[in-house]
């Protein structure tokens, strides 16, 4: 029973599926938070749920079942049937640099709330409109 | 050897060694900025005069694989000026340093810098990943900068930028993923050629993500909504360099994107509805505002509707107006914000009666010329584009957008007018303006270009036709990137 469960995900289509609705519902729910929380840290938080939603669903579907590492080494001579690496660079570019910018962003945060005490945005309004 | 990597290697290079400039006397950091941006400029100029066929600079694996900064008509057209913007403003810095220096300068020069590298990495690169991490350092940069004087406004202002921007990010690179799992590739030349193999859906929807990340950044409606706030939070000094280059490198790459990837789009009626409301609801909005600042925030929103309205239609006619009223636009708004940095630095006010307690006559006349070019009264730079425009949709026959252009001016001419009263009313003034030479000679520079393209802008025409050409033709960009070979 749990052996033909376990076969049935196994399948590469289903498996893309899975992906693709897990991390759009990872997506939505950081969406949601973006506009439904106040706090700043929520908001940084929810913006990461954001982007990790958006990085498992890319690197996901360009994962193909099967194909190795592009990587030389333990038997493996030639670079046939690998996996292509370039999305695997994408992504550690992109958590660096989303990285970077939650750090200041939660570094200005904490700066702000030095200043003024103020840690959600609906108070944050010493710029009128 | 000339070459444009220069463009983006040096200014990154001068942020590394800025802790061994900092040892040569208190003015090292300074000085090698300023040398570093004429010489920046000084290519550009050389690589703009000698530019007969595109030149494709190849970083280590020749395209598609590889990276490659295409420098052709339409891009040095923006590289120049970016260059000669950061340079100016850098001069008016030098200008006021001694009497007002900001806190801890030598940062303020890496991410001036930082701010120009990526701004010209935008513009020239050809690959479609290497825009997203141009578009994330341009952000961080301009972050800081927003928040640079530490005070509650400012950080204000650059936690908002810095919110609206990594929301911008997220949708951007969900673009770009987008395009990489169903193209295979990064380069924007082949991807521009495969790009009408996708199913409809999918086209729109990777042109929906492009347009959310690209518009907050551009600052088009609905996604101006904070734009004003950074530009109030921010120094004059910040937010000349948000007006005159950062939008205008947002703006040059969504407009470049969408034409290579999508030539024959059937959008044009909503980008065009997007400009027009963006444009006349920022001059509405424009005329309530009490804070300097914001007023000139607000018109800079209306000038880029504006923009977007031009480089909407995608024709050549529309796209050299685009170029004119870009052009026009930098140049005013760099005065406007030049001077207003001094004067709220002397009279420690940021209320529009501030222009009325100005002790100025050479900082009024200055102003004023810029007001009316931003008007597109004959006679300034501004007017030529503005005409151009008009006369394009004139013959395309979009007379709604021609009464909206002509609205929207109607309704800037009621703001800039009091502000133009306020300065010119014979009421008591303040202490006398101390301006220094080199700001003083900036100023008149810009100025004199404003009058010079205004009575004479076929010096332009050559190089604006050029650079639309460039702009509007997918088919050269494509080949001149896939035919280069190591």
């Amino acid at each position: 029973m749990i052996e033909t469960l376990l076969n049935f995900l196994n399948q590469e289509e289903v498996l893309q599926v899975i992906i693709v609705i897990g991390s759009m519902i990872l997506f939505f729910i950081g969406l949601f938070g973006i506009l439904t929380q106040r706090h700043f840290i929520k908001i940084f938080i929810s913006i990461e749920i954001m982007e990790i939603a958006i990085f498992i669903f890319f690197i996901g579907l360009a994962f193909q079942k099967g194909k190795t590492a592009p990587m030389l080494g333990d038997g493996i001579t030639k670079f046939i049937n690998m996996n292509d690496p370039i999305p695997h660079a994408m992504i550690l570019t992109a958590i660096v640099i989303g990285m970077a910018v939650l750090a200041l962003g939660v570094s200005m945060a904490i700066e702000y709330n030095k200043l003024t005490g103020i840690t959600t945005i609906d108070k944050m309004n010493g710029l009128k409109n | 050897m000339m070459s444009s990597i220069y463009f983006i290697a040096l200014p990154l290079l001068f942020g590394f060694s800025v802790p061994i400039l900092s040892k040569f006397g208190k003015n090292g950091v300074a000085y090698t900025s300023l040398i570093l941006q004429l010489s920046l400029f000084l290519l550009s100029i050389t690589l703009v005069l000698d530019l007969t066929t595109p030149i494709v600079e190849v970083i280590a694996i020749s395209p598609p694989l590889g990276i490659a900064l295409v420098s052709d008509n339409v891009s040095m057209f923006f590289v120049t000026i970016f260059t000669f913007f950061t340079l100016v403003l850098s001069i008016y810095y030098m200008g006021q340093r001694e009497n007002k220096k900001y806190a801890n300068e030598n940062k303020f020069f890496i991410l001036l810098n930082m701010l120009l590298a990526s701004a010209i990495g935008l513009v020239l690169s050809s690959d479609i990943f290497n825009i997203y991490v141009f578009f994330e350092i341009a952000g961080i940069s301009s972050y800081i900068l927003s928040s640079y004087e530490k005070t509650a406004n400012a950080l204000e202002a650059g936690l908002k930028y810095l919110l609206t921007g990594a929301m911008a990010s997220i949708f951007l690179v969900f673009g770009i993923f987008l395009i990489y799992l169903h193209l295979g590739t990064l380069n924007l030349a082949l991807i521009s050629q495969n790009f009408y193999t996708l199913s409809i859906e999918l086209q729109l929807l990777i042109a929906t993500l492009l347009f959310v990340g690209f518009g907050f950044k551009v600052e088009v409606f609905p996604f101006n909504l904070w734009v004003s706030d950074i530009y109030e939070g921010s120094t004059p000094l910040v937010n000349a360099l948000f007006s005159s280059i950062v939008s205008k490198a947002y703006l040059f790459v969504f407009f470049h994107l969408l034409y290579l990837f999508i030539p024959h789009h059937n959008f044009t009626d909503f980008l065009l509805s997007v400009g027009v409301i963006s444009m006349i609801l920022a001059e509405i909005v424009a005329i309530k505002q009490t804070n300097i600042k914001r007023v000139f925030a607000y018109s800079s929103l209306g000038q880029l509707g504006l923009l977007f309205i031009a480089f909407s239609m995608q024709t050549s006619d529309a796209i050299i107006a685009g170029l004119y009223i870009l052009l026009a636009h930098s140049i005013a708004k760099m005065v406007i914000f030049l001077s207003l940095d001094s004067i709220i630095n002397k009279y420690k006010s940021e209320d529009i009666s501030v222009l009325e307690k100005m002790n100025s006559p050479f900082m009024k006349w200055i102003l004023l010329i810029s007001m009316l070019s931003l008007l597109g009264i004959p006679l300034f730079a501004g007017f030529v584009g503005k005409f151009l425009i008009l006369k394009t949709f004139g013959i395309a026959g979009y007379f709604g957008i021609i009464s909206a252009i002509i609205l929207a001016s109607l309704i800037e001419a009621i703001y800039y007018f009091k502000l133009i009263g306020l300065m010119f009313k014979n009421t008591e003034k303040g202490d006398y303006m101390e301006i220094s030479i080199l700001q003083k000679s900036v100023l008149l520079l810009l100025t004199i270009s404003i009058l010079f393209i205004g009575v004479y802008p076929f010096i332009l025409s050559d190089w604006i036709n050029l650079a639309s050409e460039t702009m509007i033709n997918s088919h050269t960009y494509q080949n001149i990137i896939l035919g280069v070979q190591l």
